[in-house]
């Protein structure tokens, strides 16, 4: 199966697409997702969903705050594991 | 009159909480505790709670099966007027456990309560403390709506009322069978096991419920923080703690010297699209974990058990499976539901509820006012599972709740559960 591409508007359609998150308005790259009510409860659903999505291996102790706070620094940590992996 | 869609968890707590009258031990009430230094303004805290039940009739809701669909509803009639706040005069200490066991009976001292929502003020000690008792029942409110409710009430201020819900569309029966069959199978698979909770038939059901209170110490706190985010990062409070109550049921069976080979723990999951402005009505769906008791060995393997076991059961869409299987026994009558359950679970419902766990009034300094100490909350449980073990967590300050039924648990036991505790989530072993 192609790798899927990683990307702040990637990471943000994953959050959305699949519900995680239902914001009131249009999530950017920026947007703190905390504050939209991104919360442990649905941190196992987005971790699976990541693994799913961009085939990539999460161990939940590396779940932090600042990896997790934007779609812009999720991508980017996603990004090193893939290039890590590689 | 209106009407308001159930959730499939709502139908599961009334036919828990049938259950439970039928065989003595009540109404289903939880207490959540907020500890204050000083006094809280009594014009925030009386106009946010006017104003919660003026915008939410779900407080003067009954859910009642609708002959259209033959579905289970609430039904609402309109606006509810609030009962007043009970303000308690000054006293020396705080309010102690036999005033927490009395509301957790669903009394006060004037006698039974008389509105799902119950709040009183104490003044305790010299220092200007205040102690605030809020009782409520568990069919209206879980873990998240009770935080829902505390946000509203610390800034005094619900200007909005619940949004207008659609009831999901009627799946056919063929369809839900074929989704609950993954969760069947594996009900099937731990009856043939033999599972078992802190209760067992012959054991007492209807004694008063008891609790105990585990505070940890700022310091103790910050250990149990740094060991859980180094086994779970900085999210994954709920497989850490529920860790932790697995460990502690396991120990109670191997004092016992009973056999469970599988430990079958009920945890919360968030169910999708729920508005934060839905306080009442339950926001979460049940995902149901089966664990190995032999790989239950020291934390850090639990813990790694847990999540292997979690990512397993949400890719057999066990949260799914176990939404399915209730709204395919919703079509039983309410007083019919448990009883099967236990039936076909050997007298069992299942070993372990892992609810009420998480983070309360995150980001919140003040209470209506007053600045807040800590809060947590004190639900009961039901015998069986007979035991639930509970973790509240302000601003870094953990409160572990243990409860159980009077007579289910002996004291003994409760020491030897409370150290297991204590070490799990500090690292340091009680000498």
């Amino acid at each position: 199966m192609p790798e899927v591409p990683i990307s702040p508007a990637a990471v943000i359609e994953l959050l959305t697409a699949e519900h995680i998150l239902e914001p009131q308005e249009a999530l950017t790259p920026d947007t703190d997702l905390f504050s939209m009510g991104l919360d442990s409860m649905a941190m196992m659903q987005l971790l699976l969903l990541i693994e799913e999505r961009f085939q990539l291996t999460i161990n939940p102790a590396e779940m932090t705050r600042e990896r997790f706070a934007t779609a812009s620094a999720l991508a980017g940590f996603l990004e090193e594991k893939r290039r890590l992996a590689a | 009159m209106s009407i308001l869609p159930a959730t499939t968890v709502d139908f599961f707590l009334a036919g828990l909480e049938a259950f439970m009258r039928r065989s003595g031990q009540g109404t289903h009430w939880g207490v959540t505790v907020l500890r204050l230094e000083g006094k809280p303004d009594a014009k925030i805290l009386t106009q946010g709670w006017e104003q919660i039940h003026a915008q939410h009739p779900m407080l003067g809701a009954r859910l009642k099966r609708q002959w259209r669909g033959w579905r289970w509803a609430w039904e609402t009639h309109g606006a509810i007027t609030a009962p007043p706040i009970c303000w308690h005069p000054a006293q020396p200490l705080p309010p102690d456990a036999a005033v927490i066991q009395e509301r957790l009976q669903g009394r006060s001292s004037d006698g039974a309560l008389t509105s799902p929502l119950w709040m009183e003020v104490f003044p305790c000690g010299a220092d200007g403390e205040h102690v605030i008792l809020l009782t409520w029942r568990h069919a209206l409110l879980d873990g998240t709506g009770i935080n829902l409710l505390l946000e509203k009430l610390a800034v005094g201020s619900c200007t909005s009322g619940p949004p207008l819900l659609k009831a999901t569309p009627i799946d056919t029966p063929g369809r839900l069978y074929k989704r609950a069959r993954p969760l069947m199978d594996r009900l099937q698979a731990m009856t043939t096991a033999g599972c078992l909770s802190a209760w067992i038939k012959g054991m007492p059901q209807d004694g008063r419920p008891e609790y105990r209170l585990i505070e940890l110490s700022r310091e103790e706190s910050e250990k149990a923080v740094a060991r859980l985010r180094a086994l779970c990062g900085d999210f994954m409070q709920m497989p850490f703690y529920a860790a932790i109550a697995a460990r502690a049921l396991r120990l109670l069976h191997e004092r016992r010297e009973w056999s469970s080979p599988e430990i079958h723990l009920h945890l919360p999951i968030q169910v999708r699209g729920r508005s934060r402005e839905l306080i009442f009505g339950n926001h979460m769906g049940a995902m149901p974990l089966f664990l190995d008791a032999g790989e239950l060995g020291t934390l850090e393997q639990t813990v790694a058990h847990l999540l292997d076991k979690y990512r397993e059961a949400m890719k057999q869409g066990m949260p799914q499976a176990s939404d399915a299987l209730t709204n395919l026994a919703a079509h039983l009558p309410l007083s019919t539901f448990i009883p099967l359950v236990r039936w076909t679970n050997m007298g069992q419902i299942c070993s372990l509820f892992h609810s009420h766990t998480g983070s309360f009034l995150p980001g919140r300094t003040e209470f209506a006012g007053a600045a807040l100490q800590n809060v947590f909350t004190i639900p009961s449980v039901s015998a069986p599972p007979g035991l639930g073990i509970f973790v509240s967590d302000y601003a870094g300050l953990i409160t572990v709740t243990v409860a159980w039924r009077g007579g289910g648990v002996s004291q003994a036991e409760i020491e030897a559960l409370e150290q297991r505790i204590r070490t799990d989530l500090t690292g340091i072993a009680e000498r």
